[in-house]
């Protein structure tokens, strides 16, 4: 419904591939996945200045590590 | 924000057109202070009143659209309709397009619309009023959701987690996929909707 606008994306061979496996394992086309990650990057941005932390856990060991942003 | 029209179906039965807008204004929240939130205190009153058992009051007396609102507003992974009609707010729903991947096997780690919250007027709910005035506003809502799923690439997968008193609607009128209770997730049930069962819900008529 909102509005569209293009730009031109350059990236590198390991960059455009990274986002094709992406792509096929998510069954997504390759707009869809940058349109997420922007989407998520955001999100966890806004979390991290409220103060808040991202942990990756293990689901078998429960072991969790912080995720740090840059 | 842009509005498109859909169609609830009015006490006698009849088709009638709303509006179903692709964010939720201040006007909206307005709305929702304005009418929804007295009518559902003046509920909770009555409740208190007659004694009735706490765990037998509607589950999301307590969900504050206004909060909901002001902590999604500038957030991309959200995205927030309203729902209006006869020029009053009908139904509001909040979905997230990040935060989470399918969890039936067919559909396993692809994305899905994950439905935060969904709520509907106090005067369209039999659980409040004996004579709902609109039919079909969590209906059109979860359409609204199969939509924006196909609109994202992501095929009409949906994804949530219900409360015990709504539990029927999305078996029985949604046909999704009940996964059973999500011991991470409050114990809620956690309901999918794949590709197919998308296909289905959306071609056929709306169920009561």
């Amino acid at each position: 419904m909102t509005n569209k606008r293009t730009m031109t994306l350059n990236l590198s061979d390991a960059e455009m591939s990274a986002l094709e496996v992406l792509a096929e394992k998510k069954d997504l086309n390759k707009t869809v996945v940058i349109r997420q990650a922007l989407r998520l990057y955001q999100m966890v941005d806004q979390r991290m200045r409220e103060g808040k932390k991202l942990f990756i856990e293990d689901e078998l060991t429960k072991d969790k590590s912080e995720l740090m942003f840059i | 924000m842009e509005k498109s029209l859909v169609y609830l179906q009015g006490p006698d039965g009849k088709a009638v057109q709303a509006e179903l807008w692709d964010d939720i204004s201040a006007e909206h929240v307005a709305h929702w202070t304005d009418s929804w939130k007295p009518e559902i205190e003046r509920f909770r009153q009555r409740l208190e009143k007659d004694g009735v058992a706490r765990e037998k009051w509607p589950q999301d007396l307590h969900w504050d659209w206004s909060e909901k609102a002001d902590a999604t507003r500038t957030v991309l992974a959200y995205q927030r309709f309203a729902l209006v009609c006869e020029g009053r707010l009908q139904g509001l729903m909040l979905v997230n397009l990040v935060t989470s991947t399918g969890r039936l096997a067919a559909q396993q780690g692809k994305p899905l619309v994950y439905i935060d919250f969904v709520s509907t007027a106090p005067w369209n709910r039999p659980d409040f009023c004996d004579k709902p005035r609109f039919v079909g506003v969590g209906s059109v809502l979860i359409r609204v959701a199969v939509e924006l799923s196909r609109a994202e690439g992501f095929r009409g997968r949906i994804g949530l987690h219900s409360l015990s008193q709504a539990e029927k609607f999305y078996r029985k009128t949604c046909s999704m996929t009940d996964l059973g209770p999500d011991t991470g997730y409050y114990k809620l049930t956690y309901f999918e909707m794949t590709e197919a069962q998308a296909t289905k819900f959306t071609s056929e008529p709306p169920k009561k």
